[in-house]
């Protein structure tokens, strides 16, 4: 499931983010963008892999899809709650689906932010390199 | 009717009329069962029990009397036909009454027992077609708006897919391109904008069909509003060498409106505008104040473009309205957006309406309804017939700690504007509404009876109560500042009611300033507030 290396020359901790979308070609394209932008990422492609993986990997950052394979992104949410350990992990919604009835619902399960899909690339690499530097990853604020 | 025997609510005052009926419907063999009540009263106490097959009805009963009588027989129970019963010398007010809704009417003194047989069995047989109708009407219109809202979002998987590779490949992730393939790449990419904002038109105008479209109106500065989409449109006019100014009456008080869903109407009206305003033209938009209609902001957009004839003027605000003549590859869109403005200022309370002459030039005008502060102050600020002498304003500001983490901080705002109602003293400070354009920043602000002493007071209670929530901790900070409202001249000659409006005319430009102070966006060619 894990798609690229860490490379240990790295001088700097870099920060690992979670894709969890069950489109391939998504969760390549977003893959492509967050490594060229000095993040490592992981892939999961459905509900039950994210959480399997999420403990295996405790990324610093999730981005979810909400329509998923095998427990959706609310499951997810909500499973990630019941782990202290991944329950701080700050979680970006990026879905198809409507705001309306659909955001609220998810920052209330504990996500950051939420996006639709398509969403502004700029506007997303701000909220996830806000969302780390607010503290919330993985034991240490880290660099972006 | 043919195997059970069907339930007919009589509702008649006259017992020999009562029986004429029930003899007539003898004859006749029908198989009904007559249940006979003589007041509206009974009727309708009889319809919460049962649903008849049939009502039967005289106009004029001991308490009710003509169209009343079937308009709340109808209202009651608006599946069950009604036939009325009427004496020659209403016969027109029964004529009438078909025209509303009920399926027939009988003069009672003509009344044959086939004739009443028959009224009766196409009256219920009409009334079940027209509500098998209304019911699949529903159906219908509940399918095709499913069916929209689910197109809308399955179209947006592949375009998301679409638009992340071609943003790949622009940003030079994927390696270097040819100055040749990045022209190409923006034009994919321009199309995919395009196609995304007509999904997402489709969905609004499919919501707004269900009547799920929704506002959430605050008190707003208008003008801050337009000149905001002013600046976001600027680009566009100035690469199409259209010339864009925005005038703005500065006596124009809050507004009371959704700012995203306003600064939607005025980007959809510039954008038409831009649209179909050549090169070198000018495009003007105006907010101002009309003084037969004190109720209102009129706002609105007037280009120099090649105009709108008048047989089309009714069919522009209609949904899947395109120009006919759009030439020069003017990509029209879906027809949505103007239907979709005029929803929206239709859901505030307001009107849209268009003037436009071929050749001249078109200009799209709406209302949005003003705030009056005046009528919310009054009981704060008076006592015993005179306006307070000591009265304060109170400003809370929340900041979140990053502006690209929004999630959540509406609600936590939303919170601390609860918490914050509940900190003051109900009869002598006033929490105004919730004021701002769609920035992160979130003001809001006290209206306090007392004096600059006392203040503090109230500072530390909304210090310790709202600053102190948990919610607002995690995600931002708060600030607590209070001035004095200038009180006013001891002796001074205005009504009570004038010297109220002198109060929320102050705090109204207070907050205007404020609003002012806090620019989510500033326009190049507009860079200060252009009055």
């Amino acid at each position: 499931m894990r798609t690229d290396s860490y490379s240990e020359t790295q001088p700097t901790v870099r920060a690992k983010i979670m894709v969890v979308d069950d489109d391939p070609d998504l969760r390549q394209a977003l893959s492509l963008r967050l490594r060229a932008n000095n993040f490592e990422t992981v892939n999961a492609c459905d509900g039950y892999s994210a959480i399997a993986l999420a403990q295996k990997e405790k990324p610093n950052l999730i981005i979810l899809d909400l329509g998923l394979p095998a427990g959706d992104g609310f499951s997810v949410l909500k499973n990630l709650q019941q782990y202290p350990a991944l329950s701080t992990i700050p979680v970006i919604v990026l879905t198809a689906r409507d705001p309306e009835g659909n955001e609220k619902r998810t920052l209330q399960a504990g996500a950051v932010a939420f996006f639709q899909k398509p969403a502004d690339n700029d506007e997303l690499m701000g909220v996830i390199r806000a969302s780390l530097q607010a503290g919330w990853g993985w034991g240490h604020g880290l660099p972006s | 009717m043919e195997n059970e025997p069907a339930h007919v609510l009589l509702i008649e005052d006259n017992p020999g009329d009562a029986d004429l009926v029930r003899l007539r419907l003898v004859e006749s063999k029908s198989d009904v069962l007559v249940n006979c009540v003589p007041r509206l009263s009974d009727a309708l106490a009889c319809l919460d029990i049962e649903t008849p097959a049939l009502v039967l009805l005289d106009l004029n009963l001991p308490d009710s009397h003509g169209a009343e009588t079937f308009r709340r027989i109808m209202q009651k129970a608006p599946n069950v036909p009604v036939v009325i019963l009427s004496g020659q010398d209403d016969e027109l007010l029964a004529n009438k009454a078909v025209h509303l809704g009920v399926q027939d009417y009988l003069i009672k003194s003509e009344i044959t027992s086939k004739q009443l047989e028959r009224a009766l069995r196409y009256a219920i047989e009409r009334q079940g077609l027209i509500r098998s109708l209304d019911i699949t009407r529903k159906q219908q219109l509940e399918f095709k708006n499913r069916f929209l809202s689910h197109v809308s979002h399955e179209l947006r998987t592949p375009l998301t897919c679409i638009h992340q590779y071609v943003t790949l490949l622009l940003d030079g992730l994927a390696g270097p391109i040819a100055p040749d393939q990045m022209d190409h790449l923006k034009i994919v990419l321009k199309s995919v904008n395009q196609l995304h904002a007509m999904i997402r038109d489709l969905l609004e105008a499919t919501r707004a069909d269900s009547g799920k479209l929704r506002i959430e109106p605050r008190c707003i500065d208008i003008g801050e509003l337009m000149r905001q989409s002013v600046a976001m449109m600027r680009p566009s006019a100035t690469e199409k060498h259209v010339s864009l100014e925005v005038v703005v009456d500065p006596a124009i008080p809050l507004v009371y409106a959704d700012p995203d869903r306003a600064l939607e109407v005025f980007i959809n009206l510039v954008d038409n505008a831009i649209k179909f305003t050549p090169a070198n033209g000018s495009i003007s938009v105006k907010g101002s104040l009309v003084e037969t209609d004190p109720t209102s902001v009129y706002i609105s957009v007037m280009d120099n473009g090649r105009g709108i004839p008048r047989e089309c003027h009714p069919q522009v605000f209609e949904r899947l309205y395109q120009d006919p003549d759009a030439v020069d590859g003017n990509r029209t869109g879906l027809g949505l957006g103007l239907f979709i403005a005029k929803e929206i200022v239709t859901l505030h309370g307001g009107r849209m309406w268009l003037a436009s002459e071929p050749g001249t030039g078109s200009t799209f005008s709406f209302t949005l309804p003003l705030y009056s502060l005046s009528k919310l102050l009054f009981p704060i600020i008076t006592q015993h017939g005179h306006l307070r002498k000591d009265l304060a304003l109170v400003r809370v500001e929340l900041t979140p700690i990053s502006k690209e983490l929004r999630g959540g901080w509406k609600d936590t705002c939303q919170h601390c504007l609860e918490v914050l109602r509940r900190s003051i003293f109900v009869d002598k400070d006033l929490v105004l509404p919730p004021t701002g354009s769609n920035g992160p920043i979130q003001t809001f602000f006290v209206l306090a009876s007392v004096d600059m002493e006392k203040v503090n007071i109230l500072m530390d209670r909304i210090r310790s109560q709202v600053g102190k929530l948990p919610q607002l901790n995690s995600s931002g900070s708060m600030q607590v500042i209070a001035e004095r409202i200038p009180p006013a001249p001891v002796a001074d000659p205005r009504t009570l009611e004038q010297q109220v409006w002198g109060i929320a005319d102050y705090v109204t430009e207070v907050i205007q300033q404020d609003l002012w102070n806090n620019p989510n966006f500033t326009d190049k060619e507009n860079p200060t507030n252009a009055h």
